[in-house]
């Protein structure tokens, strides 16, 4: 099943051509990179994707249903969470978690607190305001509200930037783990290279607005001739 | 999925319920705000209570009932749209717009759940300064009479047209915009009549506060304490008026999201 389908996007900022007839989809446990360098388009395609964007053109269908005619439906099904993105700081970890658990309609949202807290080890934070935590430890927090929902298509903007190797480790564990246990489809942005080898089985390169080059890591090296995605990036980035 | 998830009106319930417990859980992490609730309504009540006093002494024909039922009334106007436009402002600062716009929340659910907390917060301050009113200058806010409740009724509503005006503001035009929030209310205050009657202001002024559906409460409530009836024709007019604002500000907001939907701008208050 096609869990995300986006159609020929473009945006256009002025004279600018931020994103360019971007088409592509994301399937049922399947878990998606876009990869670019810093002004690619990686983050404006995704705000499409999630709706706080207007496509000019284009069309982004989730679970088979156009987004801009079944929002509601579809952003039940969908979460979020970004580096740049935060939450209430003067909020405790689990009215935070209490207030989303409403906001995406949970049946049980007080029994779904207390699992995605077990879930995310978060047990001894939950009474801690978000702003006294530390960079891992909000993002765990984040984490929390995105998988409140068991979302079928969770999307990740550089979702390890900001955090030390092992806590980066630790969170990419996390998420594997979800997305194998229950089959959860994912499309991630980030410029950490292994973690996109490691967590992607199939990536595309965004350049001036363009997905240029698609493929899994190793069929990527492949067809650029070099041995690591980071080395794919560096050609894809400088021309 | 299903089983996780409500869907229909119940679900709607749900995601309005989350913006009002937002607030609350705010509110209650912040004491300056729970301060800020009581203290600036009463430090008015305060310096006009003992204005009106002084003016008494002075033999200047002035009833104190006036001035206080006018600052009191003006504050249901005054706290009605701050508390909606700075329960959006709160997620704003926090960086916590976006989370709540790519969730299934929509845009007139967000907003009642913003109008519904405002209702609690107001009739705190108005509680409040009641009390005080009674306690220090003998003034009962229902010697206003039955026009009371309508008077308020129609003052919360242009509050939060106004509120609703200003986070439309915010969303249109950026951050730098939020200055909008802390005036909006003071640019309508001269055509509100609130303190004077309306056959003071100046002819074009006069024709610009009939369009201004607190200045019929205001005309109305001196009309009550000087030993008049309630001019329910008048409270129609406000009423009248009050649609006519909430639907502007509505239709001014919805545009204002469509617009920075489609300039990218939403996505600028996750930075």
């Amino acid at each position: 099943m096609t869990v995300l389908e986006a159609v020929s996007l473009t945006k256009r900022f002025g004279p600018v051509t931020a994103v360019d007839g971007v088409s592509f989809s994301v399937g049922e446990g399947e878990i998606v990179g876009l990869l670019g360098p810093n002004g690619a388009g990686k983050t404006t395609t995704l705000h499409m994707v999630l709706g706080l964007t207007t496509p000019d053109t284009g069309t982004v269908r989730m679970f088979g249903r156009d987004l801009a005619k079944h929002r509601t439906w579809a952003l039940s099904r969908v979460n979020f969470a970004a580096s740049y993105v935060s939450l209430p700081w003067v909020l405790r970890v689990d009215e935070i978690l209490d207030v989303f658990a409403h906001m995406y309609g949970l049946r049980h949202p007080h029994r779904r607190v207390v699992e995605v807290t077990e879930m995310l080890e978060l047990g001894e934070l939950r009474d801690q305001r978000y702003g006294q935590l530390s960079s891992g430890q909000q993002t765990r927090v984040q984490l929390a509200k995105a998988l409140l929902n068991e979302p079928g298509l969770l999307v990740l903007d550089e979702p390890t930037a900001n955090l030390d190797p092992d806590v980066g480790d630790r969170i990419r564990e996390l998420l594997l783990r979800e997305a194998h246990r229950t089959g959860r489809a994912m499309l991630i942005t980030s410029h950490n290279m292994p973690e996109v080898e490691r967590m992607c089985s199939r990536i595309h390169f965004v350049s001036g607005g363009q997905i240029v080059a698609t493929g899994s890591a190793v069929e990527l090296a492949g067809a650029y001739g070099v041995d690591d995605l980071e080395a794919v990036f560096l050609r894809v980035a400088r021309g | 999925m299903s089983a996780l998830l409500l869907d229909g009106p119940a679900a709607r319930r749900r995601r309005i319920a989350s913006v009002i417990r937002r607030d609350f859980f705010a509110l209650r992490r912040d004491p300056p705000r729970m301060v800020d609730m009581a203290f600036w309504p009463t430090a008015e009540l305060v310096l006009w209570g003992l204005v009106s006093l002084y003016l008494q002494q002075n033999k200047v024909h002035i009833a104190v009932a006036m001035l206080l039922g006018a600052v009191l009334l003006w504050q249901v106007l005054h706290r009605a749209q701050g508390e909606v436009t700075f329960g959006f402002l709160f997620d704003v600062w926090s960086r916590n717009l976006l989370n709540v716009f790519v969730s299934p929340l929509s845009t007139l659910e967000y907003i009642a759940g913003l109008l519904l907390a405002s209702v609690v917060k107001v009739a705190v301050t108005i509680g409040v300064m009641s009390v005080l009113a009674f306690t220090f200058y003998g003034f009962g806010l229902l010697t206003i009479g039955p026009g009371l409740l309508p008077f308020m009724a129609v003052l919360m509503v242009m509050g939060w047209a106004l509120g609703v005006v200003a986070i439309a503001c915010v969303i249109r035009f950026g951050q730098s915009a939020q200055v909008i929030a802390f005036i909006l209310v003071f640019v309508f205050q001269p055509f509100a009549a609130v303190f004077y009657p309306l056959s003071v202001l100046p002819g074009p002024a006069r024709a610009i506060a009939a369009l201004v559906p607190a200045s019929h409460v205001f005309e109305g409530m001196r009309s009550v304490l000087a030993g008049g009836g309630v001019s329910w024709s008048g409270l129609a007019v406000a009423a009248l008026l009050d649609l006519v604002y909430v639907a502007g500000a509505l239709a001014f907001l919805l545009y204002s999201l469509r617009y920075a939907r489609l300039k990218g701008k939403l996505s600028r208050f996750g930075s």
